[in-house]
């Protein structure tokens, strides 16, 4: 059994005519201890996703099931909070200025009263030694802080319930390319320690493979194929993750100028064609895709493709 | 001659010790793209701000000069440099945020085109159009009644390139143009650079933290860090055969294992030797002082006294 498993799930913002279906029917299992990396470009509603998963957001329909237990609006209630906790893209901005770091890493304990009150100062230590920063660090300010030492506290203050899953926003995108690596080899060497899930959003598809076990891939609210991350990036399936790989730039000099280029630009979620969203831009569509709703079948051992022109060749 | 020519630029704090850029060089050729590549605070779009004469407050110039097509831009008398808005032209990282909100789109190219090439308003107003359409947009007339916000970020870049290239600009800057785009966005307007480019003979200096884009679009390649030039030569050089230590660091950091405990450390303007010389494994005692480009190739330099000569190893 898996530790989260979300089925069915939707998420619509808005009424009526002016409704925006973000997450459209997802279906989702995160193992222990795994890092599932989810990418898409803006606006597939990768982030939206994360904040259901968290509970900063309600699902519109459809069962998320944590540790065996369905979450019917439970998801707001401490017990979920302490183990299941989020770090978001913009450290500056997720902390709070007027608290120290010592303040920022123990109120999360005494909020959700996880620990003693004379254990909470022997956590925040150990946790602060465990994302690279000493204890001369407590009584320093966010803004005191640099953009890397940010995200490390960001990092830390998730960490402090000693969750079971974190959900990671785009925890690299502000940072630089050498700031991000110690980032990304940080948060490999807690999940070596602590065992702890991660759900890793990002749009940068060479972060995603550097820590991800498996990947999902999201196109206007659904996703389109769930591999490991090996899997995606050597073999990709779905017209879409191989228009989205190949645009990524590479510094290998020979395969200069071999991108598919995608036409067009991703229509708006309030303005769906029926059948696959994908249609307007997909090099394989076919008259089904206009007329049904393609759905994600397994496809080759451990991958999921949503794809007719794919999983229907493959019979 | 080449159509653009930086020679020694050096820029910093006004009466602080702080030197932002350091004999900063590099030149662009008609019909070029010429990268210039570096990790945030490297100094690449301050150079970008000094050549267009778009310094801010309390920055000075100190020294180096300027020449667009054979002619000096940098005035000796104030030291500042002359603005040169319809030769050279700029694009930013922020699409949405350079164009004036409050104007349709159109009519923003078309006040270029009256300003720049004395054309009437309605003259101006289907040439607009017609640009429009050039950079790709379907259905240019509907896009051209459009405000900003109406629009998504691919379609304000192309906005914002039309401008740019109503000018008939010698030199197109592109800073970070998609930095904020997504990947499949950012292919579609890494053609369209290219396309104009072929079309246009153009040149353009592409500004970019991202090596990949680098690899994608460049001829020749610029590698800054802490103002200082570190290593220039061709694409092919530079990332096939890198000579400066910082290159092979800044190749190395997509892929190395790092220790994920210890901190990455800044960068110290007011140094006055190598400005990589404290994250440098090969630093010694001759990085006090400020290394001259060497030649390592035909064309290809590096700012690095290990290829130095008398303790060189080259």
């Amino acid at each position: 059994m898996a530790l989260l498993e979300v089925r069915g799930l939707h998420k619509v913002f808005g009424h009526g005519r002016s409704a925006v279906p973000a997450v459209r029917g997802v279906d989702l299992d995160i193992e222990r201890g795994e890092t599932l990396g989810l990418v898409g470009e803006s606006g597939c509603g990768k982030t939206t996703l994360g904040r259901v998963v968290v509970g900063l957001q309600a699902p519109t329909e459809g069962e998320i099931t944590f540790d065996g237990e369905v979450l019917d609006g439970k998801l707001s209630r401490p017990e979920y909070r302490k183990r299941v906790q989020m770090v978001f893209q913009h450290p500056a901005q997720s902390l709070n200025r007027r608290m120290r770091v010592n303040t920022t890493l123990s109120e999360p304990l005494r909020l959700l009263d996880v620990a003693a009150k004379d254990e909470i100062r022997g956590r925040v230590d150990q946790v602060l030694r465990l994302v690279g920063l000493g204890p001369d660090y407590l009584l320093r300010g966010p803004r005191q802080l640099s953009g890397g030492q940010q995200q490390r506290i960001a990092i830390a203050r998730a960490l402090m319930p000693d969750p079971d899953l974190v959900v990671l926003d785009e925890p690299t995108s502000s940072l630089d390319q050498s700031v991000r690596g110690r980032i990304i080899a940080l948060l490999r060497s807690i999940q070596a320690e602590r065992g702890v899930a991660y759900l890793f959003i990002s749009h940068d598809l060479s972060t995603v493979r550097r820590i991800a076990d498996r990947v999902a891939v999201m196109y206007l609210g659904r996703i389109v194929e769930v591999a490991p991350t090996e899997r995606i990036f050597e073999d990709p399936q779905h017209p879409y993750t191989k228009a989205l790989l190949s645009a990524v730039p590479s510094m290998d000099l020979d395969t200069r100028g071999t991108r598919i280029i995608l036409e067009g630009e991703t229509p708006s979620p309030s303005e769906l064609p029926s059948g696959c969203s994908f249609q307007d831009r997909c090099p394989l569509v076919h008259e089904r895709c206009r007329t049904e709703d393609p759905v994600l079948r397994p496809h080759g051992g451990d991958r999921m493709v949503e794809c007719f022109a794919v999983t229907e060749r493959a019979r | 001659m080449s159509l653009l020519e930086v020679r020694d630029l050096t820029v910093g704090v006004e009466r602080s010790p702080h030197t932002l850029l350091r004999e900063v060089g590099f030149t662009v050729e008609p019909g070029e793209i010429v990268g210039l590549v570096g990790e945030s605070g490297s100094g690449k779009t301050m150079a970008s701000l000094a050549i267009m004469g778009l310094l801010p407050r309390g920055i000075e110039l100190r020294a180096g000069s300027v020449t667009l097509d054979g002619r000096e831009l940098v005035d000796p008398a104030t030291g500042e440099i002359h603005r040169t808005a319809n030769e050279m032209t700029m694009i930013f990282q922020h699409p949405r945020s350079a164009l004036n909100p409050t104007m349709r789109a159109g009519r923003q190219i078309a006040r270029v085109l009256e300003l720049n090439q004395q054309m009437e308003s309605r003259e101006a107003r289907d040439e607009a159009v017609g640009m429009l359409s050039r950079v790709g947009i379907p259905g240019a007339g509907r896009v051209a009644r459009a405000y900003p916000h109406q629009l998504s970020g691919g379609m304000c870049q192309r906005v914002m390139i039309a401008m740019a290239l109503a000018c008939k600009p010698k030199v197109l800057i592109a800073d970070e143009p998609t930095t904020a785009l997504d990947v499949t966005i950012q292919a579609q307007i890494f053609d369209l650079i290219n396309e104009l480019v072929d079309e246009t003979g153009t040149g353009v200096l592409f500004i970019t933290h991202d090596l990949g884009a680098i690899a994608e679009m460049c001829d020749r390649v610029t590698v800054l860090y802490g103002g200082q030039v570190m290593e220039r030569g061709t694409l092919r050089q530079v990332f096939t055969d890198p000579r400066h230590p910082y290159t092979t660091y800044l190749f190395d950091a997509v892929e190395r294992e790092v220790d994920p405990r210890v901190e990455e450390k800044g960068v110290n303007f007011a140094l006055q030797g190598c400005r990589f010389g404290h994250r440098c494994p090969y630093v010694h005692e001759a990085c006090a002082e400020f290394p001259p480009l060497y030649p390592v190739g035909d064309g290809h330099v590096a700012s690095c006294f290990l290829h130095g000569g008398t303790d060189g190893t080259s």
